[in-house]
């Protein structure tokens, strides 16, 4: 479910992940929730997918909602490089 | 034919004679390495032979390699979606449950033959749906999706199908009894 390219937002709290999923879908941006891939670790399980394209979108809605995900991975091919 | 369609046809080809060599010929693109992997998944043999924009594939195995690689264990696995939602609780949390479950069915090894859409569940095979996307993927490795045309119909989402194909309850109560396990969500 994630490409090469794809940025991964990790949530340690089940209901941060929810807001910021509303928050950024009432955006209208085109992000996924998805399970936090095998090779990553996160405490409630779910991260958010979205694409380089809308990354600014994406990061700045979640600062200004005061949602900052626990860290930001990119793929890049088979791994996860962390950048944030 | 688009995905996960080629794998789909060459999973009921090899279900129809198993044991037997199949011939396929596809366009060298993305149908060529869904289906060489779905045949080498389910450990059969696959030889290529590349024809200009063609390629034609012969796979083959022993019989019981097919049989139990396709067929499966003396009948099909499948899994009965009958909601949008995961268990029962907040309708929120059993929809991102409910997504989260089908997204992680990619990284499992077992995968059901067949999954079966009704009632609510087809929400999740038409417009709108998260999991589109997941189940197309499912599609390439094997897995057949479909949803029941009454609750397509009931919905108003005849004409919104995003995965899979439509069956009918003769379809899906013949799938149910002739399975070898059915999971129900």
């Amino acid at each position: 479910m994630v490409r090469d390219g794809d940025y991964v937002a990790v949530f340690n709290s089940i209901h941060r992940v929810m807001k910021a999923e509303k928050v950024l879908k009432g955006r209208q941006l085109g992000i996924l929730l998805i399970p936090v891939p095998r090779a990553l670790q996160s405490d409630c399980g779910l991260a958010i997918r979205y694409g380089a394209d809308i990354r600014e979108s994406v990061e700045g809605a979640l600062a200004e909602e005061g949602l900052l995900p626990a860290e930001i991975y990119v793929k890049q091919g088979e791994a996860y490089r962390k950048v944030g | 034919m688009a995905c996960p369609q080629p794998v789909v046809t060459v999973k009921r080809a090899l279900e129809e004679n198993p044991g037997g060599a199949l011939h396929v010929l596809l366009d060298n693109g993305a149908s060529r390495e869904n289906v060489s992997r779905f045949a080498a998944n389910h450990g059969l043999n696959v030889a290529e032979t590349v024809t200009g924009e063609a390629v034609s594939l012969v796979i083959s195995g022993g019989p019981q390699q097919a049989k139990e690689g396709v067929a499966g264990r003396g009948g099909k696995s499948v899994m009965l979606v009958a909601s949008d939602r995961l268990g029962d609780g907040p309708e929120e949390l059993g929809r991102l449950l409910m997504k989260n479950f089908i997204i992680t069915l990619l990284d499992v090894t077992e995968v059901p033959d067949l999954m079966l859409f009704v009632n609510n569940g087809v929400l999740l095979t038409t417009e709108g749906s998260e999991v589109a996307e997941a189940l197309e993927k499912l599609g390439n490795r094997g897995v057949e999706v479909f949803s029941c045309g009454v609750c397509l119909d009931f919905f108003h989402r005849k004409d919104k199908l995003v995965a899979g194909a439509v069956t009918n309850m003769l379809t899906i109560a013949e799938s149910m009894l002739q399975a070898s396990s059915v999971i129900r969500l």
